[in-house]
């Protein structure tokens, strides 16, 4: 483990934040950690699930596999997973995982009794546990200002003398396994694009030109500035590397005119959680999870131990 | 171009003209009438198996009773004032009897309960017992059941709207057009045949040219051939030994001279050149006089045809035999004689001009046999049956001298025969009329319900008169006259490539047409009768004859007079809209055809190009003032047959007319017929792709029907989350596959991931499978019978009472059987009953003794279903019937198999975990990956586009189209403006992202195509077919490893792979695959007779039962196939022996 190291320090400067967006710049880092941090979001943070179900009374017209499989893809909300146990971890439940370090309980009774059609959503399903509950999207945007209106995510439609009772046990899991324990709807990140633009050689271009040379990229980064009628980057990130416009200034017989880099050490992450965890926590989580799995490197020496911990992670380190 | 111009338009463009509006400019000239929503009406009126309807109604309504009249009295044989006398037929109510209380059927009821969808026959009935007896009457005696077809006109879904549907459990998209036998859904193929009492002329094997006729009438059927052999021109008919000169068949019919006949073949010295050497013939024979003829042909003639029950000798054959089609009032031959000429004319014509051959694959001269045929066919002879029955009954008992009974005909009815009769043919599919000489097998085939379009290609199947063995490629080729009428892509690969056809989107079949008052118009027209012509006037030059149906009517100087005038006559709907008349400039004949199992399709008409639907006819229709049928009725619109579409000048689109032009397609994408029609941009596409798209389409899992969950077929696959397509078709829209799908919308990237994506493979993405895409639901049906016997019965009993193993049991409720909602597992009880353990044994009830027995569920290990619902029904029998419905829920796994809608299957390659796919910027990320590979040389263009439509109709929120040759009309998006779409949404215009690799966060090297692709599952699942073993079970009499999965069979070392083996050299693993492995036995071989010992189990000694000793006794290994063979050989008497040398 001598020899030179690569330690950096990167920045992380907030742009955006809403409970379930979150929109940050990385700076001073590199590829390989930016997408560590991505691939760590999307599969390895835990969250809290429907993961066993039991149906007690079924006459919809979804078929009980189909109701568990719709369950479990219900976002609960799982401040609480971080410092929950995997049930496959749990000391205080012989391996049933169905006592309360490990999981939660919901019941769901719903029974069709009138004419109308009726809705069972997420908002029927009663949780033992007042921290996990299923996602309410109170957030604006979503449509629904009244929070009456909100139905919650549809589980089912029951018609007339239609019932559907079941017990739902939910349990921590990481996105890996399934996706359902996934926290994140979309993690994403780009190079930040560095946009020249010679200002020399676009001054010889005829307005009609320049015309052409911004409207030549599909997404709106460049502008003409009425007053000065130079062509400005407006938005340099709204750039999705289409190179749309360095074919269009090679075209015109004027490469170099705009010029595009993409800063390797800068990066634009994009992160929508699915509800079950703040974004903003998500981002946390994923660090931390990040850490853990550092942490078996440097328990390197100590076999044993990483095996405990990591299992084949461990074992796969040791070889590798 | 456009023949009407808008002024809004014009006036719009002269005020752009500032700045260029190129959108406008690039925008297509708008056809002047969008006939588009003629389909929707068409489809409303019609329905897409209308055909099929539409024939089962003519003969429920009309048919049967004019078998029924011409079969209308059973008289006995012995007093013929015993009688019975049909006066009225008719078709019932769909209903049964079952304990002699009538119950009203319904579609549903049949197929839950395994019954037959029937309605009773009805006849009225005066009957009279004897010459010393009043005559009777009776009404409403039922004769039999009649199988009814499904939305037919005496079926209780006829009419019905959506809710009354769903009252009756049925589904409101499903077409119709098929029968419940038995609770099995059965359509009867389209039969497709050459078209009957038509003058054919073709070449036979020889190459001799030939003219013949298949003969069809209500009486009999019968092919007859005229044939130019070495220059001698011969009659070939069955009721003769051998070929008989024609020019005695001539005399025979009292036609004597031979000046006559040459006079009627026409001026022309050709003509009699070619007859000459007949007539030389003729007279070497020293036939003269049409006594002498007859006698000749009585000779010649079969003895044994004197089925009609009176002979007539030769003159007879002539006129019942020989061309019946034409008929022969009071032994007048004229109009045969006519005709024979008639054919001796075609025929020459042919000799002597190659062209004037007749193309057999040609569509015009086909007849598409639907239904209703083949089932009147059927009735007529189960009537005629049970009628003969019914005299032999009456017969017998009226010989008898004293009858202890007061004797009445009308008990003799049966109804039994005409019921099961038609019951067995329509579940069997084999067609044994002996009396019409017909025997097919295969008419009738199960509707396969693996998904919605898959039901609808067996209701539009054609299978073919053929039979696919034949290895010519004539019949197979696409033929240019199909155009419109018979789908060009629609056809399976392999054997019965091009044989088996579809139907197109708008074809109709005919159905019969009465002739009489098509003839009387005729005559009114200006038609000379043809009994009133002599011999010099029927060819003469300035005239065409006119034939109706095959039968010559007369002639007719100004053909195209006529012609157009009998068209006038149709478009103002005094003839039938299907009345075909054709002007044949070549044959100098106007033929008029009324018969059934044309193909025909309606087209617009022009007037001089100029199309007679104009803008207001469809603002009605839209407002629903019009519709179809008023089309029709207007003359704007008419049915065309393909021999008429001969005389018409068709224009694709309005703005393509000419002066010429006499019609105008109503829609070009109506060409393909439903299954192709879901296809997007099929035009883009090889053409070979739309044709496996076709296949696969019909092995889609989706939705199957409304009713999907109600019902209990032995095999059913559903799609958990089916979608519409992204990009949709106008045929889609009309079939409403939008409301049934088979597919989902899946974001595909073209691109090399993993290397698991070879050979068409594709890499999926494991979240998408964990939020459901590609879940499939698998029901199988199981059923058991509780059989009940003469003095006992197969008993429900709890299963506490058995001592089975109690972990197999625990799903059982108290009455044996699983209980629904229970999880099933491989090897577990699904039903325990107790059955009498001698059935037969008459002993009092209390006594009898009971065995339990049970059924023990067989499915994948490791794989638990579950028990989605129990159903009890009786049988015919009162048997109690038991149906398990097991569920299985399947998510995709490595091996299944997949396609889009471009005949682009693959199967799964491997599954990779998100976080490992590629990314965009904007977090899209793909549902599965599929290899650029797939592209050069399928050159499927339409995939491209598909991809860049949805793409651009999920950014912009609107479904987008792709029909078939659409993008004139505006029912299919161009590339230019879904790239305009696609680039407002701030996307690339070639539909290409950039990506990063989700493994180490750089960015890819190459832009991604990436778009949503409608992806169907098929059926074939790697679960259902994986399969190995170790050791297992034997076949009995080879002791060799048994075959094939199902019987956890062995995996073959065949011939090619032993022959590896071989030159391989590696002889150690053959003797252990064909020996050890296999089926290793010890024999006793005794070296000095070479023949095969045995071991004396008693006496402990070896034997050799041939030499009687046991000195010479080896042992050694044989597979035990060879033993057998040796056995067999010497049953055989051949003697094998073994040689023994020492090793």
């Amino acid at each position: 483990m001598e020899g030179a190291t690569y330690q950096r320090f990167p920045k992380v400067k907030i742009r955006e934040l809403k409970d379930d967006y979150v929109k940050f710049e990385l700076r001073e880092s590199d590829v390989s950690m930016a997408n560590a941090l991505r691939r760590v979001m999307i599969a390895e943070v835990p969250t809290i699930a429907i993961d066993l179900v039991e149906i007690e009374v079924n006459s919809s017209v979804l078929n009980d596999e189909f109701i568990a499989h719709r369950l479990g893809l219900i976002p609960l909300t799982s401040e609480r997973a971080m410092s929950m146990r995997f049930s496959r971890d749990c000391d205080a439940c012989d391996g049933d995982g169905q006592c309360e370090f490990c999981s939660v309980e919901f019941h769901l009774r719903a029974k069709c009794i009138n004419d109308q059609t009726l809705d069972v959503t997420s908002k029927d399903l009663y949780s033992s546990d007042h921290t996990v509950v299923p996602v309410e999207f109170s957030d604006a945007g979503t449509g629904y200002e009244n929070p009456e209106d909100q139905r919650g995510i549809t589980i089912v439609k029951l018609r007339k003398g239609q019932e559907l009772r079941l017990r739902a046990i939910a349990r921590k899991g990481i996105g890996k396994d399934h996706a359902k324990w996934s926290p994140a709807a979309t993690v994403t990140f780009m190079y930040e694009p560095e946009i020249h633009i010679n200002e020399e050689m676009m001054e010889t271009l005829s307005l009609e030109e320049k015309t052409s040379v911004i409207e030549s990229s599909p997404t709106k980064v460049f502008a003409l500035n009425p007053h000065t009628h130079q062509v400005e980057v407006v938005d340099p990130e709204a750039y999705t590397y289409d190179d749309e416009v360095l074919k269009k200034v090679e075209s015109m017989g004027k490469p170099g005119l705009v010029e595009v880099y993409a800063k390797e050490d800068s990066f634009i992450f994009t992160v929508e959680s699915t509800g079950a965890v703040k974004a903003s926590q998500l981002v946390i989580n994923a660090i931390d999870v990040l850490k853990q799995k550092l942490d078996a490197v440097r328990l390197l020496e100590d076999t044993v131990e990483a095996d405990d911990q990591f299992g084949e992670l461990g074992a796969h380190m040791r070889g590798g | 171009m456009g023949a009407i111009e808008d002024p809004a338009i014009l006036k719009n463009s002269v005020q752009s003209t500032g700045g260029v509006d190129k959108q406008f400019l690039a925008a297509p000239v708008k056809s002047a009438v969008d006939k588009f929503q003629l389909l929707p009406e068409f489809l409303k009126v019609r329905g897409l198996v209308k055909q099929h309807l539409e024939s089962f109604n003519y003969f429920v309504k009309t048919e049967i009773k004019k078998i029924v009249r011409a079969n209308n009295l059973v008289a006995s044989r012995s007093d013929p004032s015993v009688y019975i006398r049909y006066t009225d037929v008719w078709i019932g109510k769909p209903s049964e009897i079952v304990d002699g209380v009538t119950d009203s059927l319904s579609p549903q009821k049949c197929r839950l309960g395994d019954k037959t969808y029937a309605a009773p026959i009805y006849v009225n009935i005066e009957y009279c017992n004897g010459s010393d007896s009043r005559m009777m009457m009776k009404k409403e005696v039922v004769i039999g059941r009649m199988p009814i077809m499904l939305r037919s006109l005496f079926c209780v879904l006829h009419g019905k709207d959506e809710d009354e549907l769903a009252k009756l459990g049925e589904c409101p998209l499903d077409p119709g057009g098929y029968f419940v036998v038995k609770g099995n859904e059965k359509v009867i193929l389209i039969q497709e045949q050459l078209s009957k009492n038509r003058i054919i002329i073709d070449s036979d094997k020889k190459g001799c040219i030939q003219a013949s006729v298949m003969s069809s009438t209500a009486m009999t059927k019968s092919k007859t051939i005229i044939r130019m052999e070495k220059e001698k021109i011969y009659l070939i008919l069955n009721a003769f030994t051998s070929k008989v000169p024609i020019m005695l068949v001539m005399k025979a019919m009292g036609m004597e001279t031979d000046q006559e006949v040459v006079q009627m073949l026409g001026r022309d010295p050709q003509y009699a050149a070619l007859l000459l050497p007949s007539i030389e013939d003729c007279a070497s024979l020293g036939v003269y006089t049409q006594h002498q003829a007859l006698d000749f042909l009585d000779k010649k003639r079969k003895k044994s045809m004197s089925r009609f029950g009176k002979d007539d000798g030769a003159l007879g054959v002539l006129r019942d035999i020989f061309i019946p089609n034409i008929p022969v009032r009071e032994g007048n031959f004229h109009l045969k004689c006519v005709y024979v000429v008639v054919m001796l004319r075609r025929m020459m014509d042919a000799i002597l001009n190659e062209d004037a051959m007749d193309d057999k694959d040609y569509v015009g001269n086909k007849r598409l046999e639907l239904s209703g045929q083949l089932l009147a066919l059927l009735f007529e002879d189960l009537f005629k049956s049970m009628n003969d029955t019914i005299k032999f009954t009456v017969d017998k008992i009226l010989s008898k001298a004293s009858r202890s009974s007061r004797f009445d005909i009308s008990q003799h009815i049966l109804k039994d025969s005409i019921t099961n009769g038609l019951e067995r043919s329509l579940s069997t599919g084999n067609w044994d009329v002996s009396r019409f000489k017909m025997h097919r097998k295969g008419i009738t085939q199960i509707v396969t319900r693996l998904s919605f379009i898959g039901a609808f290609g067996a209701m539009t199947k054609i299978s073919p008169q053929f039979e696919k063995s034949r290895k010519v490629s004539g019949p197979r080729a696409l033929q240019p006259s199909q155009w419109g009428m018979l789908c060009p892509c629609d056809t399976p690969e392999g054997e019965a490539c091009g044989l088996v056809k579809n139907l197109a989107l708008m074809t109709h079949v005919t159905t019969d047409e009465e002739e009489g008052p098509i003839i009387s118009l005729c005559c009114s027209l200006g038609v000379e009768d043809l009994s009133l012509l002599s011999g010099e006037e029927l060819h003469s030059p300035d005239s065409f004859l006119v034939i109706l149906n095959g039968l010559i009517l007369g002639k007719h100087r100004r053909p195209m007079l006529f012609a157009n005038g009998m068209r006038k006559l149709r478009r103002a709907g005094k003839v039938g809209d299907f009345v075909s008349i054709y002007v044949h400039e070549k044959q100098r004949c106007v033929y008029i055809a009324s018969d059934g199992g044309r193909v025909c399709r309606p087209l617009v008409i022009a007037d001089k190009g100029v199309s007679r639907i104009k803008h207001h006819h469809m603002k009605e229709l839209k407002d629903g003032v019009r519709n179809f049928d008023s089309f029709l009725r207007e003359g704007l619109l008419e049915y065309l047959d393909v021999n008429e579409e001969n005389n018409a000048l068709i224009a694709l689109y309005e703005g393509e007319a000419t002066n010429e032009t006499t019609h105008i397609e109503i829609e070009p994408f109506t060409l393909l017929g439903a299954c192709a029609g879901l296809i997007p941009y099929p035009h883009h596409n090889q053409s070979p792709r739309n044709t496996y798209q076709c296949a696969m389409g019909k092995q889609a899992m989706g939705n199957i029907a409304y009713n999907q969950l109600c019902r209990m077929d032995t095999l059913i696959y559903l799609l958990v989350y089916p979608q519409r397509p992204l990009l949709t078709t106008r045929t889609i829209e009309l079939v409403r596959y939008d409301k049934l799908g088979a597919g989902q919308n899946a974001t595909v990237a073209v691109m090399s991931y993993s290397g698991y994506d070879i050979e068409d493979a594709i890499v999926m993405n494991k979240s998408s499978l964990d939020r459901g895409f590609g879940r499939c639901i698998v029901m199988k049906k199981m059923s058991a019978l509780y059989q009940k016997y003469d003095h006992a019965c197969d008993q429900i009993v709890s299963p506490r009472k058995a001592q089975h193993d109690p972990e197999k049991i625990q799903i059982l409720d108290n009455d044996g059987l699983a209980s629904p909602g229970e999880i099933i597992r491989h090897q577990d009880i699904y039903l325990q009953k107790e059955c009498p353990v001698n059935p037969n044994a008459n002993s009092h009830p209390s006594q009898t003794q009971y065995r339990t027995s049970k059924q023990t569920y067989k499915g994948a290990e490791g794989e638990p279903a579950v028990v989605d619902r129990v159903a009890l029904c009786s049988d015919k029998k009162q048997n109690l019937i038991v149906k398990f419905m097991i569920r299985h829920t399947r998510r995709p796994e490595v091996g299944d198999k997949f396609s889009s809608r471009h005949g682009q299957k693959g199967v799964c390659g491997t599954i990779v975990q998100q976080e490992d796919f590629p990314f965009s910027e904007r977090g899209i990320c793909p549902d599965l990956i599929m290899n650029p590979h797939g592209f050069p040389s399928r050159m499927t263009v339409g995939k491209m586009i598909e991809l860049l439509g949805s793409k651009a109709g999920v950014s912009c929120g609107k479904f987008h189209y792709g029909s078939a040759f659409g993008e004139p009309s505006g029912h299919a998006d161009k590339v230019e403006d879904i790239s305009e779409t696609l680039v407002k949404h701030g996307f690339c215009y070639n539909g290409k992202d950039f990506l990063y690799s989700g493994i180490t966060g750089e960015p890819l090297q190459a832009y991604i195509f990436m778009g949503p692709i409608y992806y169907q599952k098929l059926k074939h699942m790697v679960l259902d077919k994986m399969h190995a073993r170790g050791m297992g079970p034997r076949q009995l009499i080879t002791r060799q490893p048994t075959e094939g999965r199902s019987r956890n069979g062995g995996l073959r070392v065949g011939e090619m792979e032993r022959d590896c083996l071989i030159a391989y050299g590696t002889s150690n693993l053959i003797y252990e695959r064909l020996m050890i492995s296999s089926d290793p036995f010890e024999v006793q071989v005794c070296r000095k007779c070479g023949l095969l010992g045995y071991i004396n189990y008693q006496t402990k000694t070896r034997v050799c039962s041939t030499c009687k000793t046991g000195d010479n006794i080896s042992a050694m290994k044989l597979p035990y196939a060879c033993k057998l063979l040796f056995q067999e050989l010497q049953s055989m008497n051949i003697v094998p022996r073994l040689q023994l040398a020492d090793s």
